[in-house]
């Protein structure tokens, strides 16, 4: 999987001031539970997924999410967001095999 | 002199013997167990599910029949300033594992709201429990019959 960690991320493309909006993210990532078995082979597909996504923004803490395997594959989030003031949102995310990756949009309140 | 009986004697030890054999063997791949849900919140939540009490106030948004398990949209939303929200847990009571995730509020969320995609083993209640700061614990559980199974 090449695509693996890859992430999309949308959020409005305009913001007023105080307004709580939607943050939606989409991360390529198989997520094995670490219990399936490989068909071919018989042998157990080893546990991959993602353990830990933070959402940044201007460096502050906006929210923590600790996944675990329960979550589907190519895992979809959304939280809600309240933005004061124009920034960027950094998403952080890691997996259980040592993944980290980053992703960062802009916010634009007006 | 060996009877007809002895004969299946022996054959139904040799049964047994055979049997028992790969489950002996199994945990030295060491496979996992299955965790039940009273187990899962002890660990995430250190209390019971009689500790919960239900709350009116989450709403969660899930399918009552999920054609694919492995697959399952969920959001939950609760009627609670956020500033006084610790973090949010979603369980699924009949998977493997059923903690699914644990969400932590801050008060730049602006409300409490949390949406994603979860696998279901099989028909079961999905819980979502929310932690408050003065450490009370509310819950909310809904019914999600699943016709294909998705943690296989």
């Amino acid at each position: 999987m090449s695509r693996l960690g890859r992430a999309i991320v949308r959020v409005p493309r305009r913001i007023s001031k105080g307004q709580v909006f939607k943050v939606q993210m989409v991360i390529t990532h198989p997520m094995e539970t670490g219990l399936r078995k490989d068909k071919k082979t018989g042998k157990v597909i080893p546990a991959h997924y993602i353990t830990k996504v933070e959402f940044l923004f201007n460096g502050q803490k906006v929210t923590t999410l600790h996944t675990g395997p329960g979550v589907s594959k190519n895992p979809y989030f959304a939280i809600m967001m309240k933005a004061t003031e124009s920034g960027t949102l950094t998403i952080k995310y890691e997996d259980n095999k040592g993944g980290k990756w980053e992703k960062s949009v802009k916010i634009n309140v007006s | 002199m060996i009877t007809r009986r002895d004969l299946f004697k022996v054959a139904g030890v040799g049964a047994v013997a055979l049997a028992v054999a790969p489950g002996a063997v199994k945990p030295s791949f060491g496979a996992p167990k299955k965790i039940s849900i009273e187990d899962s919140l002890k660990e995430h939540l250190g209390v019971g599910l009689s500790a919960l009490k239900e709350s009116n106030l989450i709403h969660i948004k899930a399918p009552t029949i999920a054609e694919s398990g492995a697959n399952v949209p969920v959001q939950v939303k609760a009627n609670i300033p956020v500033d006084q929200v610790q973090a949010l847990y979603i369980f699924a009571d009949a998977n493997f594992n059923p903690w699914v995730t644990t969400v932590e509020f801050s008060p730049m969320n602006g409300e409490v709201f949390f949406a994603t995609r979860i696998k279901l083993a099989k028909t079961s209640p999905v819980r979502a429990v929310i932690k408050m700061k003065d450490g009370s614990l509310l819950a909310a559980a809904k019914e999600v019959k699943v016709t294909v199974g998705g943690c296989g």
